[in-house]
């Protein structure tokens, strides 16, 4: 112990550390063992991008409302007003709130849809995160890190358990964005490329056109690509008879094989002409709002179905000013909740219909959430003091409500959550030991959560 | 035990002991462990041992003196030690087959002839010939070359075929790259927000003119680390210095990180890490908050280097931060363009002023001053953002509404008109291609309301700021004219308005005609006012770089990394573990910053690792692994060399070479060693399956950048051009770039958020690290690239076009196919597989048979490898 605490390393630690470099780390997606037993298969995050306002939808305050107007002191933490005392003005929610389920937890008119499946939702109202812009953040909620280059939770996740179906990628993140972080928000880092997530589609592009990046030859007529593979069996074949027995060799050959497969494979996953109507409505696809981001979260559910590791799909554009970053004009929160809350509730009831909901772990939230404050008269600012993030399905208790903000929305107080926090319950939950899950890069062992992060017990089912 | 901020545990003295300050959670900012505290009985129990001496719980002794490292012994490992001058062992010279042997031979056999191993043949010359052309110049060689190597069979063809491709320009762009792989280079910032590179070209033409013209490696050295404060030297010569230093600079680093003192903490971190893996193989960066866990580097040379890069300025400050850039001196004839410009522009300026003076003075004169109104003085709804962004606005700024908040802004300009009467309305703004193109200008008149819109992309007809809407009665008293951001869909402007009056106040028709002829003038000349703006030459090159700072200092330890918490002050200076002394590891410096002095420590014939990590490189790249394998890595967490004396050796000749990085690969390529088979009959398969004596040589995969450089090759397509800018112009983000080019990869832009595809498929060197050694991977997603990319199928194409062009008969172009593709001739079996392929297929729009086979030969596993 007196080693642990004065350096940091235990001796056995260091002992493993030692050994030669990367024996035995895993460089595959074949499926692997967890650490411990798991309580959830696989993780499907619902990235909000821009940090949708918690006091706007779930996070109910009623001091909020009886303080409207007042000036509240707030010292600044960006750039030119940093560590500068400002008076600015608090404003109360734009929605109304109504309680719902057994459970009674409140939700706004943001949330009609999800405020119906609030008994199978597990809240954390005290998130607590770093950087105070999106980039910064974002980066943090995706790695750990808000400027140091750290794998993704998706790769670490894929690292640690590889994935179910050899057929598809492991870690798959649906039409992200090129800003704030970008496709570091999905990379691996200094992982096995292996684990990097496999991006499909882009923001701005209709859900429509998302597959596989070059899973379909446009080039060639069907017939023509089959006698060219098979007329690249017969090459390699014949190249591979002066070099019996090399393993290198064979898995290039053996990587055609794969590809040939997943060409077969995977354009189908993405393509929703099999599923019928009614679930098709269950997910808003066909009406106006909700079409493209049900179609994602459809998909969602397709990959999940698949044995996909890791799915990401995200709410997010290519501005400057992300989806959710109401800095004016907060009534326009109510075009994304309109965009989002009927499919992620549809995605939630098939999941739950279907079974998977209780191998898989649900992950919905923002890089941080709004000041309880106004900003431009009639925005709110960023938060990475205090917001809200929900988890549901595998793992995690349904229907309760985890930790607070102080009585106005604007600090974590009681029962604080760190982004750190939450991966390693996230790890968890899959049957990861966040402190045990580690890779040897430039002479250091890395994790996910670094030097910290704790596991929230309390949320565990 | 202990760390920077002092002892954790002084036996005996529980007040000294950090650690028992830690655990009792008194000091704000010195809590261990970090997440809970110690229960009462844990801390009194700690505290108690402490007092009582700390003895060891294992063995029960008392220990006397803290843990610190230990640079002496540290000095013993074996990178740290001066390079040696191992003699050239003696071997039975029958080994050599006829061939007398070099040293490189000599060493490897001397090891070889101890383990008991024998090498294999010689590689088919057709074999080493390919791996020669691709080792030396990144490309295969032509059916041509080919034969003209075969057939030349004089003793010499191989020496001067290796001077040949040595000398040749395509040498650099192929041993620039590797180095820029080193130099984690890239043309945008990635992170956050991704910022555009625009300058960093230069940095990778600088480089791949240092290896063409084998620019010794420690000069080299010396330039990239401190090139702008080496002694002056030629305006090309000081250019080259500046656009040098940007291996400081193209850093990836998160310019909006609102914490400013962090985000320069950050970037000197992400220098000092760079410099030290770059040139030292060591993760200095590592010592940030704690004395190094496996090397011997304690904190305190982590923050002697960053009181040198603290003292240098990579940062301009700024909300979104900016990076320094220099100024180059242009050619002469730049520079005289730039000058008639300048000259053309000044004048063009003062005349354009002076005629608007005369102007007014008329317009007064015949009644027609026009009432003007600001926007400062107009009423704003919603929120607009100030800007002088633009310089063709009236008065002090002009307004925008950021793009957003469509439909609830409006501003509202009201004047105070004397007179009633008509007038002309005029509408001023800054125009810009980021402008909204339908914005709403509603006037109040005499008749009623009239709404109309402008298109704010397009250049202000009157002075290059206004534009008039026509001619509108108004009454006596106030009149608005309200600009609004409804509808619009990019940033909306709103500067000013005028209205002019155009009642007959004065009959004076000589004024008239001098009013309209001024008019006409001023429009002209701000019509070539805008011109000359438009067609501005270049310019001042500017190249991403580094200064010193105006004030430089020493720089104190941050406790455990914590950029607020300082500890003592530490003299800047170098690793004290790779310098002989403890007084040669001080920065002697003359003045500035102190990278001069680390530049020179570091290209110090002196320093241990600088040239045996880049003879190592050398090795990895021509061998396909160092005698260190781990070649960012020469630390305790690194490995060991397999053959130290031959590394000592090398590293001695390089120096001897005056660190000629060509010389370096002439002695390696002109050794037997580097020609041997990559397979063949050994014990050395069963002895030594990881090859680390050298018994054969390694197959070595081709480089992402080698694929499709040989892909266009072969279709006939690759450009030849060399150096300069080549990211497309108006292209404003890295993410979704479309890349769209067939020079060679090393000038394909190198984007932090996206990379070329086929640059990601196959391993191209992570731009945000130092990598001497890339990943090796096989994924089905290269061979999905390779199946069904649009390049793939394209390329594939041509190059059967070109194939069946060449040929005259079937089994020539069979043969043809395979000495293209893959360098040699097709053996008996694979020659019958694809004439009967050939002749099997019914050739057609969408099925030609010689594409196919091209398509299926690039595809093919050999096509990647490299025997």
């Amino acid at each position: 112990m007196l080693k642990t605490t004065a350096c940091g390393f235990g001796s056995l630690a260091l002992a493993g550390l030692c050994q030669q470099a990367q024996a035995g780390v895993p460089s595959t997606l074949l499926q692997r063992q967890p650490m411990f037993p798991p309580r959830a298969k696989r993780v499907i995050f619902l990235f909000m991008a821009g940090g949708p306002s918690h006091v706007d939808s779930y996070d109910h305050k009623p001091e909020l409302y009886r303080n409207h107007g007042r000036d509240y002191d707030f010292t600044g933490v960006r750039f030119g007003t940093f560590g500068k005392k400002s008076k600015r003005k608090l404003m109360k929610p734009l929605w109304d709130f109504k309680q719902y389920g057994q459970c009674g937890q409140h939700v706004s008119e943001l949330f009609p849809y999800t405020a119906q499946m609030v008994d199978d939702l597990c809240f954390i109202k005290s998130m607590h995160t770093e950087g105070v812009a999106h980039g910064p953040s974002t980066l943090f909620l995706h790695t750990g890190a808000t400027n140091l280059i750290r794998p993704s939770v998706g790769s670490w996740v894929t690292y640690g358990l590889g994935t179910e179906n050899q057929n598809l990628p492991g870690f798959v993140t649906l039409q992200p964005s090129g800003s704030k972080g970008g496709p570091r928000n999905h990379s691996n880092a200094f992982l096995p490329a292996i684990f990097q997530g496999t991006s499909i589609g882009k923001a701005g592009q209709p859900a429509s056109e998302a597959t596989l990046r070059n899973a379909v030859n446009t080039s060639l007529p069907r017939a023509e690509q089959e006698r060219r593979f098979r007329l690249l069996q017969k090459l390699n074949a014949a190249q591979l008879a002066n070099r019996p027995q090399d393993d290198q060799l064979e898995a290039v050959a053996e990587s055609f094989e794969l590809a040939w497969r997943m060409q077969m494979n995977a354009p189908e996953v993405f393509d929703l002409a099999g599923e019928d109507q009614a679930t098709k409505r269950l997910y808003g696809i066909g009406e106006k709002h909700t079409d493209d981001f049900g179609k994602q979260c459809l998909m969602a559910r397709r990959m999940a179905e698949s044995g996909v590791r890791y799915i990401q799909v995200n709410y997010a554009d290519e501005s400057t000013n992300p989806r959710w970053d109401q800095h004016s004009n907060m009534p326009k929160h109510m075009d994304h909740a309109r965009a989002t809350d009927k499919p992620v509730a549809g995605l939630l009831a098939d999941l739950k219909r279907r079974g998977l909901l209780e191998e898989t772990l649900v992950w919905w939230g923002g890089e941080f959430g709004r000041t309880p404050f106004s900003q431009n008269a009639d925005g709110r600012d960023h938060n990475p003091r205090g917001f809200t993030t929900w988890l549901a399905g595998a793992g995690v208790k349904p229907g309760i409500s985890y930790g607070a903000t102080d009585e106005l929305g604007d600090t974590a107080v009681e029962n604080k959550v760190h982004m750190h926090d939450l991966h390693a319950t996230i790890l968890h939950i899959l049957g990861l030991d966040h402190e045990k899950l580690t890779y040897r890069y430039a002479g250091r062992d890395f994790r996910l959560t670094d030097v910290h992060g704790s596991v929230v017990h309390d949320i565990l089912s | 035990m202990g760390g920077d901020s002092g002892p954790a545990i002084v036996p005996g003295d529980r007040e000294a002991s950090r650690l028992i300050r830690a655990v009792s959670y008194a000091d704000g900012d010195l809590k261990m462990p970090p997440k809970y505290r110690l229960t009462e009985t844990e801390r009194v129990a700690l505290a108690q041992w402490v007092e009582s001496g700390a003895a060891d719980p294992r063995s029960g002794q008392v220990s006397k003196k803290s843990e610190e490292i230990d640079l002496a012994k540290g000095r013993r490992f074996w990178s740290f030690r001066p390079v040696t001058q191992p003699p050239v062992p003696k071997v039975d010279e029958a080994l050599g087959q006829g061939e007398s042997l070099g040293a490189i031979d000599r060493f490897v056999l001397s090891r070889l002839a101890k383990e008991g191993v024998r090498q294999v043949d010689l590689a088919k010359p057709e074999t080493l010939v390919r791996r020669l052309y691709f080792d030396l110049i990144g490309l295969p060689p032509t059916p041509e070359q080919l034969d003209e190597f075969l057939a030349d069979t004089s003793p010499e063809a191989y020496a001067r075929l290796v001077d040949r491709l040595l000398s040749s320009p395509q040498f650099g762009e192929t041993w620039g790259r590797h180095w820029l792989d080193v130099a984690r280079f890239a043309e945008s910032s990635g992170g956050g927000r991704s910022l555009m590179f625009r300058n960093a070209w230069r940095y990778r033409d600088y480089v791949i003119d240092a290896f063409n013209s084998d620019k010794p490696f420690n000069e080299f050295i010396l330039e990239q680390i401190a090139g702008d404060l080496l002694p002056e030297g030629t305006a090309a010569q000081q250019n080259e210095r500046f656009v040098a230093t940007g291996f400081l600079a193209l850093g990836p680093h998160n310019y909006e990180l609102q914490d400013k003192e962090l985000l320069r903490m950050e970037v000197v971190d992400e220098q000092i890490e760079t410099v030290g893996r770059a040139f030292l193989a060591m993760t200095i960066g590592c010592a940030r908050c704690h004395d190094h866990k496996f090397d011997p580097i304690p904190t305190r040379d982590y923050y002697a280097m960053a009181g040198i890069f603290r003292s240098t300025q990579s940062l301009v400050p700024g909300n979104v931060s900016g990076w320094v850039e220099r100024n180059l001196s242009p050619s002469p004839e730049v520079q005289r363009k730039i000058d008639q410009h300048s000259k053309a522009t000044k004048k063009s300026n003062a005349a354009l002023r002076d005629a608007k003076t005369e102007l007014q003075k008329v317009e007064v004169a015949a009644g027609r001053a026009g009432v003007f109104v600001d926007n400062p003085q107009a009423e704003k709804i919603g929120e607009w953002m100030k800007s002088t962004s633009n310089k063709n606005f009236y008065g002090e700024n002009y307004i925008h509404d950021k793009g957003e908040g469509k439909g609830q802004k409006k501003v509202i300009f009201t004047a105070e008109l004397k007179k009633a009467g008509e007038y002309e309305v005029r509408v001023g703004y800054t125009h810009g291609t980021n402008r909204s193109e339908k914005v709403p200008v509603t006037i109040a008149h005499t008749g009623g309301e009239t709404t109309l819109h402008i298109n704010q992309r397009e250049v202000p007809p009157i002075s290059n700021n206004f534009k008039a809407l026509g001619r509108f009665r108004f009454d006596e008293g106030k009149a608005t004219i309200t600009v609004s951001n409804a509808g619009t869909k990019d940033v909306t402007i709103a500067d000013a308005v005028a209205f002019i009056p155009l009642m007959n106040l004065n009959k004076d028709s000589g004024l008239e005609s001098r009013l309209a002829k001024l008019r006409g003038e001023v429009d002209r000349l701000a019509k070539r006012v805008e011109l000359l703006k438009n067609s501005k030459p270049a310019g001042s090159p500017k190249a991403m770089a580094v200064q010193d700072q105006k004030e430089v200092s020493d720089w104190h330890v941050h406790i455990r990394g914590g950029i607020r918490n300082k500890g003592p002050i530490v003299p800047r200076g170098f690793l004290q573990v790779a310098s002989r002394r403890q007084v040669d590891a001080q920065a002697k410096i003359r003045a500035g910053s102190g990278r001069r002095e680390l530049a020179e420590w570091i290209a110090s014939d002196e320093n241990p690792l600088t040239r045996r990590v880049m003879v190592n490189r050398i090795w990895h790249h021509l061998m396909g692994q160092g005698l260190v394998r781990t070649t960012d890595n020469f630390g305790v967490m690194g490995e060991a060399p397999s053959h130290s004396e031959l590394l000592d050796w090398l590293a001695g000749q390089f120096a001897r070479d005056n660190w000629s990085v060509k010389e370096m690969i002439r002695h390696i390529v002109l050794s037997r060693t580097y020609r041997l088979a990559s397979v063949g009959e050994s014990d050395g398969l069963a002895a030594d399956p990881e090859n680390r004596l050298l018994w054969r040589a390694n197959r070595k995969r081709l480089t992402a950048e080698a694929i499709r450089d040989s892909i266009l090759a072969i279709s006939g397509q690759l450009s030849d051009q060399q150096g300069g800018y080549t990211i497309r112009k108006f292209s404003q983000y890295d993410w979704g770039y479309e890349f769209n080019t067939v020079r060679r990869s090393v000038y394909v832009p190198l984007f932090r958020n996206t990379l070329m595809e086929v640059f990601e498929a196959f391993d191209v060197a992570n731009p945000n690290v130092v990598t001497g050694r890339r990943n090796e991977t096989t994924l089905p997603t290269q061979a999905l690239y390779l199946l069904n990319s649009p390049f793939v199928n394209k390329e594939a194409k041509r190059a059967g076009e070109r194939i069946e062009r060449l040929g005259h008969t079937d089994a020539e172009r069979v043969r043809l196919a395979y000495r293209l593709t893959l360098g040699r001739e097709p053996s008996a079996a694979e020659a019958e597989v694809a004439m009967a392929f050939v002749s099997d297929a019914v050739s057609s729009e969408e099925n030609r048979p010689w594409a196919s086979l091209a398509h299926s030969l690039i595809s093919s596993i050999q096509f990647r490898y490299l025997d």
